[in-house]
């Protein structure tokens, strides 16, 4: 009898052990988490519309800023020469049409009395159509300089925090080249990367638990979108347009890893986010 | 709840802290048997111990990882 039970006894822990060694196994493997996350914000990055020094710094650095909010202000005597140049340009464009139209109502006069010919009449009335239409581009280039000048000022496009400020005031800035970047408020979202084997198990609207690696509450949300592409190294060409195609192992190859992003559904009170910290991702199992 | 153990801003998987736990919980449980005799209530002791290590190492992935 008790050798019996000594079998039983044994082959119960086996049992069992098989029952959690499985459970272990499929927990690790086959259930939809990554240590592979990542916050992230959305991030605006500011550039002057016009070229210039920079006359009037009106942020610093890691400052909160609203939406509209003044950041800094480009040389304006360049553009409001330019301005001045336009408006008395169009004053020019609009007296030569007057004159021209002046011209143009008495040689109507005179055709009556027969004293001009036709043609005269023709092209006195073609010449202020001209005159006109030269009026009509001094105007628009006129709205043009009155832009550039606005632009002297640049707005703050979104609410958030200023990052990186290296714009010191009396810096020369380009048209276009971006001189700082807005982390947009409240734009913080996770971005997990996936095995491709964990992908099925994953679709839109799923439940996530986040863990920062700083520790702390577990941040939740959820899935909103499963990336659809990611690069592949094959498709590079080489200076001769051939295809630099990577050699593998033939017996071990790495599963590809795919973006998945997760809106955070609120943040517990005291919560730091920056964007780029790490973050462990649990999806709920379905 | 541990997701993550966190040494020295070093991310280690959470079953580097696991494994010697269960070591413990099944070096404990070896002991106790031998203390009170019990070891001749087993049949093949070395799989005997092999799972209920694996057991423990169950038990405390559940319990400590918060699932």
């Amino acid at each position: 009898m008790t050798k019996y039970l000594r079998i039983f006894i044994t082959l119960l822990v086996i049992l069992a052990a098989l029952f959690a060694g499985n459970w272990v196994w499929n927990d690790y493997m086959h259930s939809p988490w990554t240590r592979d996350g990542r916050i992230r914000a959305e991030i605006i990055t500011v550039a002057p519309d016009v070229s210039g020094w920079v006359t009037d710094l009106k942020i610093s650095d890691d400052q909160v800023v609203k939406e509209g909010d003044l950041l800094f202000s480009v040389d304006r005597q360049r553009y409001q020469a330019a301005l001045n140049q336009s408006k008395a340009r169009t004053e020019n464009a609009r007296y030569t049409w007057e004159l021209e139209k002046h011209k143009n109502e008495r040689r109507t006069a005179l055709r009556r009395q027969e004293a001009i010919s036709a043609e005269d009449l023709e092209s006195s009335r073609i010449s202020t159509e001209i005159a006109k239409a030269n009026y009509d581009l001094a105007v628009a280039e006129q709205e043009t300089a009155q832009l550039n000048l606005d632009r002297t000022h640049v707005y703050a496009p979104a609410s958030g925090h200023i990052i990186n400020l290296n714009l010191r005031k009396g810096n020369y800035v380009g048209q276009g080249a971006s001189v700082f970047a807005i982390v947009q408020s409240d734009s913080f979202y996770v971005t997990g990367y996936f095995e491709e084997t964990k992908i099925p198990l994953i679709h839109l609207n799923q439940q996530a638990k986040i863990t920062l690696l700083s520790g702390g509450k577990p941040l939740t949300g959820h899935v909103v979108s499963i990336g659809k592409a990611i690069a592949n190294s094959n498709t590079q060409s080489n200076g001769q347009l051939l295809p630099q195609v990577q050699q593998t192992f033939n017996w071990v190859r790495l599963s590809q890893r795919i973006p998945v992003d997760i809106k955070l559904d609120s943040l517990p009170e005291g919560t730091q986010l920056s964007a780029g910290m790490t973050a462990t991702i649990h999806l709920a199992k379905q | 709840m541990l997701q993550v153990a966190v040494l020295g801003g070093l991310e280690f998987s959470p079953l580097v802290v696991y494994f010697p736990i269960a070591f413990l919980l099944a070096a404990l449980t070896r002991f106790v048997l031998h203390r009170l005799d019990w070891y001749d209530l087993i049949w093949k002791v070395a799989w005997f111990e092999v799972s209920l290590f694996v057991c423990y190492l169950a038990l405390t992935v559940y319990v400590l990882g918060g699932r």
